[in-house]
């Protein structure tokens, strides 16, 4: 009965402060055994697809498009900072959010910083070349590839 | 699902990876899809979307061909 206020409190956690809450911290804000959080976020992971969690942890990975661990692409809006899992969840950051700001990430190959501006809504500066090397069908066979 | 400077430098990381060059498309194509796709996540009683309705949200941004479906049909 939990699973989605615990899903929930949790986007807001990503949104308001950047970084997932532990287990630990979902079982305090709900009044809850460490046990039974484990097994809801066990859950959301296998029945209903609404997050990763770290392989042999139990603590969130990702929960789309937020990433609760350093990636390569930093989503800022003002004073406010979160960690994208790609390009297209960074950029989902802002959308979701419906907040201005820029994703910072290099390339890959080159290193050259690249550096995407969402002013009023709208992506006004987008400087580079995305490449989508999974197929559609597979995107969540290993969702850490992709 | 990457950014590179340049469609020279993707092939070159597919090709240090051995890969197969993926799908190649301007950054402001991804705007319109990030806004659809995600929009529902701040919702109290979301549920993950039937794959009928991801496949249409990827359709009516653009990304239509075999790249871009979610099962096979």
């Amino acid at each position: 009965m939990y699973d989605s206020r615990i899903r929930l409190w949790i986007y807001q956690q990503f949104a308001d402060t950047g970084r997932a809450p532990s287990p630990v911290e979902i079982a305090t804000h709900f009044d809850l055994t460490p046990d039974y959080v484990e097994w809801a976020l066990h859950r959301l992971q296998i029945e209903a697809d609404a997050l990763v969690r770290i392989p042999g942890s139990p603590y969130i990975w990702m929960a789309e498009p937020f990433s609760a661990v350093p990636t390569s692409f930093v989503v800022r809006s003002g004073t406010r900072q979160w960690w994208g899992n790609c390009i297209w969840d960074s950029l989902a950051i802002l959308a979701l959010l419906g907040l201005d700001g820029v994703v910072c990430t290099a390339c890959p190959v080159s290193g050259q910083p690249l550096l995407l501006s969402v002013v009023d809504g709208a992506l006004v500066d987008a400087p580079g070349i995305v490449h989508f090397a999974v197929p559609a069908r597979d995107w969540w066979r290993d969702i850490g590839f992709t | 699902m990457l950014l590179f400077r340049s469609e020279d430098d993707v092939l070159a990381w597919c090709e240090q990876r051995r890969l197969t060059p993926g799908e190649i498309f301007d950054p402001t194509r991804l705007w319109p899809l990030a806004r659809a796709w995600y929009d529902d996540r701040l919702d109290p009683d979301w549920r993950r979307r039937p794959v009928v309705q991801r496949q249409a949200i990827l359709d009516a941004a653009g990304f239509q061909g075999s790249f871009w479906r979610l099962i096979d049909s």
